[in-house]
C-alpha cells in the first residue's frame, strides 16, 4: 500500500515537471509568432522610469526621454535643434522679446479625445514653475509678468525683462486641467499615448491616431528595462529587445556581424575631469592648466570608443551650434614638458597625489578616469580612483561637494548656453566645483542683460574663460552608439536627451 | 504547541531587530532619498520641501517609530520611487519570485531523488563514480554562471527559450512558467548536486547498518528494502537541507532575476537600495527574512514528525 503510494507520488512530481517543461516549450512557440506582428518595437533602456509621469515634475534624463513621446510643449524641439510649432501653430515676438504671441493649432486632441483649449495651456504654464526643480526653467518662468488668453485661440506671454531664449521654455508640455490625478494618468498631446507600467518590468505606449500632426509610423512600443549592462548584448542578440542606445565599443564589438544596424552620434555632453576648485592644489590655476596639458585627450577616445566622439575645450559641445567654439579645443594640446613646467612653476616639482570619485554605474567614465590615471603618471601626479553608487556620487560629491576630482558627464536640461554655463557662476547653487571667477560672473550677468547678437558674444566670453582658467579639465561629448535591429529605420539622434519613437519605422 | 509558540517568539524579537538594523544601515550610509529623487538640478528650496514630504527630517528613532507602528498595522508606506504602495508593489511581484523558487525546489526535490537513490543503488560501479564527478563539478557553479551559460547556450545556441523575453504572469501564465523553466535550473543545479550527494551517502551508510541487514534476512528484496527501510531513514538529513536549499534560493533571486531579467522580488531589492527607496527595502527584507524563518520553523516540525527520536528528546 505504502510502496504504491511512494510510486504515484514521484510519478506525480516527474510529470508535473515535465508537463511545465513541456507547456514552456508552447509557451515559446506563442512569444515567437508575436514577432511577425510588424508594427511593434521593444526598445531597451537602463533604467526604470520616475515615481511620476508627470512631465512637469521629471527630472531625469531617462524619464524625460521616454515621455517626450507622450507630451508636446506649445513648440516642440527637432532633431535639427530648432523648435517647431507644436500645440501652437504660429507664434510672434515683440522687437524688444518681452510679448510672445502664440496661436493655437486648431483641434488638437488630448489623448482622453478632449480639444486643447486656451485654459489648459494657461494652467499647464502657471503649473510647470510651481512643480519643476530645474532653476534655469524656473528662472524663466519667474520672468512671466502676465499670462493671457486674449480670444479662444490666442495666448499672450509678457516677460518684465526681455528674454530672446523664452520660446525654448516653451517646449513645457501642455497638459489638460481637468486631469485629476497627473502622476498616475499620464495625459498629453503627443505621437503615443500611455498604456501602462510595471516596475523595473517595462513601460508600454501606444499609437494616438487622432495626432494632429504626421501620426508615429510603429503602433505598439514596449521600453523594456535591462538593469544589468552584462545583459544588454545578450538581450539584443536573442531579440527581446530590437533597440538600444548608449552602448559601448565593446558591446558594439560583440554585435558584429548579427542582425544590428550601429548609428552613430553623439551624447550631447559635457564630460571633464571635473575639479574641486576650492580645494589644495586645485585653487591653483597652474595646477588645473598643468592637468590640462597631461592628459591625451586623443589617447582616451582611441581607447575608449576607437576614436570615437568629439574633443571638447570647454563647457559647450558641437549640438549648441553658433555657441560652440571649435578653436578652444587646442587651447592645451597635450604637452608633458609644458604640464612638468607648470607644476613645477606651482610648486609641486615631485608631483602630487588626489583622487578622482567616479560613479560606479557609468562604466565610460569609469574607463576614461583609468586612462587619465595612468597619463598622470607621466607627469609624476598620482591619481586614485574611487568609485562610488551614483545616490552616494549625488549627495557627497555633487550636493556635498565634498570631493577633489571626478569624470562624469553634465547635460543640458534645454537647449540654451545658460543650461550648461550657469552653474560657473560663483554664487550658482549647482557650481559643485566650486569655480570662482568675478571676470566670468560679469561675462554672465551681462550675457543675461543683452540682446540676442550680444549675448552669444558674453557667452562666448565665458566659455573662453572658462578654458583659460582651466576650470576642469574638458575631455569629450562622447560618441552616442545605438543598436536598432535591421527590420526597423528611422532613428534620428537629436541634440537634446530624447528618443523619438514616432520617427521609427518597420523596413 | 509550546514548541511552536517558543518559536513564534523568537521570530518577532529577531525580525525586530533585523528592521531596525536595516533603518540604522540607511542611516548610516550616504546618500538621500529626497536628493535621489531629484537628481543633479535639485534647488535647496524644493529638497528641504520633498524631505519634509517624504518625513525624512525627524530623528532616526521616531521615523522608526512611525515606520513600526505602520508596519505592524499592516500599512508598508508607499514607495518613493514607484508612485505605489509598497503593500501593493510587493504583492505584484512576489508571485514571481515564489513561483521562481518553487519551481527550482521542485525540481531539486525530484532530480537529487532520482540520481541520489540512482547513485546509491549503483553504489561502486562506474555509472556511481560518473554521478559522483559530475555531481562534484557541478556543485562548483555558482548559479550566476550557470545562468549565462543556459541562456548562452539552451537561448542563444538553441534557441529553447528567448534570454530576456520575460512575459508577465497576468499577461500569460503559461509563458510566464516557461520563462522560469531557465532561471530555475540555473539555481536548482547546484542544489541538486549537492542533495544527490548527500541522499547518496546517506543510503549507503544505512545500507551497513543492523537493521537492513535484519529487513533482508526477512526475505526483502533489495528494491523493498532501498525504498521502504534506508530511504526513510536517509530522507531525515534531506529533509532539512531542502528547506535550507528553499530558503538560499529565494535569498539568491536577487543574483538570478538580474542575469535573467526577471523584475522579480530580488530585483525590486536591488534597485530600490540603489534609490534608497527604504519603505520597499524595508518591507522586503522583512519578508525574506519571515519567509526564511517560517520555512525552517516548518523543517523543524516536519523532521519532528519524521523522526520520533526528537520528539521524545526534545519535549
Amino acid at each position: 500500500m505504502r510502496k504504491t503510494f511512494r510510486k504515484t507520488l514521484s510519478l506525480v512530481l516527474v510529470l508535473t515537471t515535465l508537463a511545465i517543461a513541456l507547456s514552456a516549450c508552447s509557451g515559446d512557440k506563442k512569444s515567437g509568432k508575436a514577432d511577425a506582428d510588424s508594427s511593434k518595437i521593444t526598445i531597451g533602456i537602463p533604467q526604470d522610469i520616475e515615481a511620476s509621469l508627470d512631465p512637469h515634475k521629471a527630472v531625469a534624463s531617462g524619464t524625460k526621454e521616454i515621455l517626450f513621446n507622450i507630451y508636446e510643449g506649445l513648440v516642440k524641439p527637432g532633431s535639427d535643434g530648432n523648435l517647431n510649432p507644436a500645440v501652437a501653430d504660429a507664434y510672434t515676438v515683440n522687437a524688444d522679446k518681452t510679448e510672445y504671441t502664440f496661436t493655437l493649432r486648431s483641434g488638437v486632441k488630448f489623448h482622453d479625445g478632449s480639444t486643447v483649449t486656451v485654459e489648459d495651456v494657461i494652467y499647464s504654464i502657471q503649473r510647470c514653475a510651481d512643480a519643476n526643480d530645474t532653476s534655469t526653467l524656473v528662472a524663466a518662468f519667474l520672468n512671466i509678468k502676465k499670462i493671457e488668453a486674449t480670444d479662444d485661440h490666442t495666448i499672450v506671454i509678457t516677460l518684465n525683462d526681455p528674454d530672446p531664449n523664452f520660446l525654448v521654455y516653451m517646449t513645457t508640455a501642455i497638459i489638460p486641467q481637468n486631469n485629476a490625478d497627473p502622476d498616475n494618468t499620464a495625459i498629453g498631446t503627443g505621437p503615443y499615448t500611455y498604456v501602462s507600467r510595471s516596475p523595473q518590468e517595462n513601460i508600454v505606449i501606444k499609437r494616438f491616431e487622432d495626432y494632429w500632426g504626421t501620426k508615429a509610423n510603429i503602433e505598439d512600443v514596449t521600453f523594456r528595462i535591462i538593469a544589468d549592462g552584462d545583459m544588454i548584448v545578450m538581450n539584443l542578440k536573442s531579440g527581446s529587445i530590437d533597440m538600444f542606445c548608449r552602448l559601448t565599443t565593446s558591446q558594439v564589438a560583440e554585435l558584429e556581424g548579427t542582425e544590428y544596424d550601429i548609428l552613430e552620434g553623439t551624447m550631447n555632453l559635457v564630460q571633464a575631469l571635473y575639479l574641486n576648485n576650492a580645494v589644495e592644489p586645485f585653487n591653483n590655476a597652474k595646477v588645473r592648466q598643468a592637468l590640462c596639458y597631461a592628459v591625451d585627450r586623443q589617447e582616451i577616445l582611441d581607447f575608449m570608443a576607437d576614436g570615437k566622439g568629439t574633443i571638447i575645450g570647454s563647457s559647450m559641445f558641437p549640438a549648441f551650434g553658433k555657441y560652440y567654439q571649435p578653436e578652444l579645443v587646442d587651447a592645451y594640446p597635450y604637452n608633458t614638458e609644458k604640464a612638468k613646467q607648470l607644476l613645477a612653476e606651482a610648486g609641486y616639482e615631485n608631483g602630487f597625489s588626489f583622487t578622482i570619485t567616479v560613479p560606479s554605474n557609468y562604466q565610460q567614465h569609469i574607463d576614461t578616469a583609468q586612462v587619465i590615471v595612468e597619463q598622470l603618471k607621466r607627469v609624476n601626479v598620482n591619481a586614485t580612483i574611487q568609485l562610488v553608487e551614483w545616490d552616494t556620487w549625488l549627495a557627497e560629491t555633487y550636493s556635498g561637494r565634498q570631493f577633489e576630482s571626478t569624470v562624469v558627464g553634465v547635460d543640458a536640461s534645454v537647449l540654451t548656453a545658460s543650461a550648461l554655463l550657469a552653474r560657473f557662476v560663483s554664487d550658482a547653487k549647482n557650481n559643485f566645483v566650486n569655480f570662482n571667477s568675478a571676470a566670468y560672473d560679469a561675462a554672465y550677468a551681462k550675457a543675461l542683460a543683452s540682446n540676442e547678437t550680444d549675448q552669444v558674444k558674453y557667452f562666448k566670453e565665458c566659455e573662453n574663460i572658462l578654458t583659460e582658467e582651466a576650470a576642469n579639465v574638458y575631455i569629450q561629448d562622447m560618441a552616442n552608439l545605438v543598436a536598432l535591429n535591421k527590420k526597423y529605420g528611422g532613428y534620428q539622434f537629436y541634440p537634446l536627451y530624447v528618443l523619438d519613437a514616432a520617427a521609427l519605422y518597420v523596413k | 504547541m509550546k514548541y511552536v509558540l517558543k518559536k513564534l517568539g523568537t521570530m518577532i524579537i529577531t525580525l525586530l531587530l533585523i528592521s531596525f538594523l536595516v533603518f540604522a544601515a540607511f542611516s548610516v550610509i550616504p546618500g538621500d532619498p529626497a536628493l535621489s529623487r531629484l537628481g543633479t538640478n535639485a534647488t535647496p528650496e524644493r529638497l528641504e520641501q520633498l524631505r519634509e514630504e517624504m518625513g525624512l527630517n525627524g530623528s532616526l528613532m521616531s521615523r522608526y517609530g512611525t515606520w513600526l507602528a505602520g508596519f505592524v498595522r499592516g500599512d508598508f508606506g508607499k514607495s518613493y520611487s514607484y508612485n505605489m504602495s509598497v503593500g501593493a508593489l510587493i504583492l505584484d511581484k512576489l508571485p514571481i519570485t515564489l513561483c521562481l523558487s518553487l519551481l527550482a525546489i521542485l525540481l531539486v526535490i525530484v532530480f537529487s531523488l532520482l540520481i541520489g537513490i540512482h547513485a546509491a543503488k549503483h553504489e561502486g560501479k562506474l555509472l556511481d563514480r560518473i554521478i559522483v564527478v559530475i555531481n562534484q563539478m557541478i556543485m562548483a557553479i555558482p548559479p550566476f554562471f550557470a545562468g549565462i551559460l543556459i541562456s548562452a547556450l539552451f537561448g542563444l545556441g538553441l534557441h529553447w527559450f528567448v534570454p530576456g523575453r520575460f512575459v508577465s504572469y497576468r499577461e500569460n501564465l503559461i509563458g510566464f512558467l516557461g520563462y522560469l523553466i531557465a532561471p530555475a535550473v540555473a539555481i536548482a543545479l547546484p542544489k541538486i548536486a549537492m542533495a544527490a550527494k548527500l541522499l547518496r551517502s546517506s543510503l549507503v551508510e544505512h545500507a551497513g547498518e543492523d537493521y537492513i541487514r535484519t529487513a533482508y534476512s526477512r526475505g526483502n528484496s533489495t528494491k523493498g528494502v532501498l525504498y521502504h527501510h534506508a530511504l526513510k531513514n536517509a530522507l531525515i538529513p534531506l529533509i532539512t537541507f531542502w528547506g535550507m536549499a528553499f530558503t538560499d534560493m529565494i535569498a539568491g533571486s536577487v543574483v538570478i532575476e538580474q542575469v535573467f531579467g526577471i523584475p522579480g522580488i530580488g530585483r525590486i531589492l536591488i534597485t530600490s537600495i540603489a534609490n534608497r527607496d527604504y519603505p520597499v527595502v524595508e518591507a522586503i527584507i522583512m519578508l525574506l527574512a519571515t519567509l526564511i524563518m517560517v520555512v525552517n520553523m516548518l523543517v523543524d516540525i516536519i523532521y519532528r514528525y519524521a523522526d520520533p527520536r526528537m520528539r521524545q528528546s526534545n519535549g
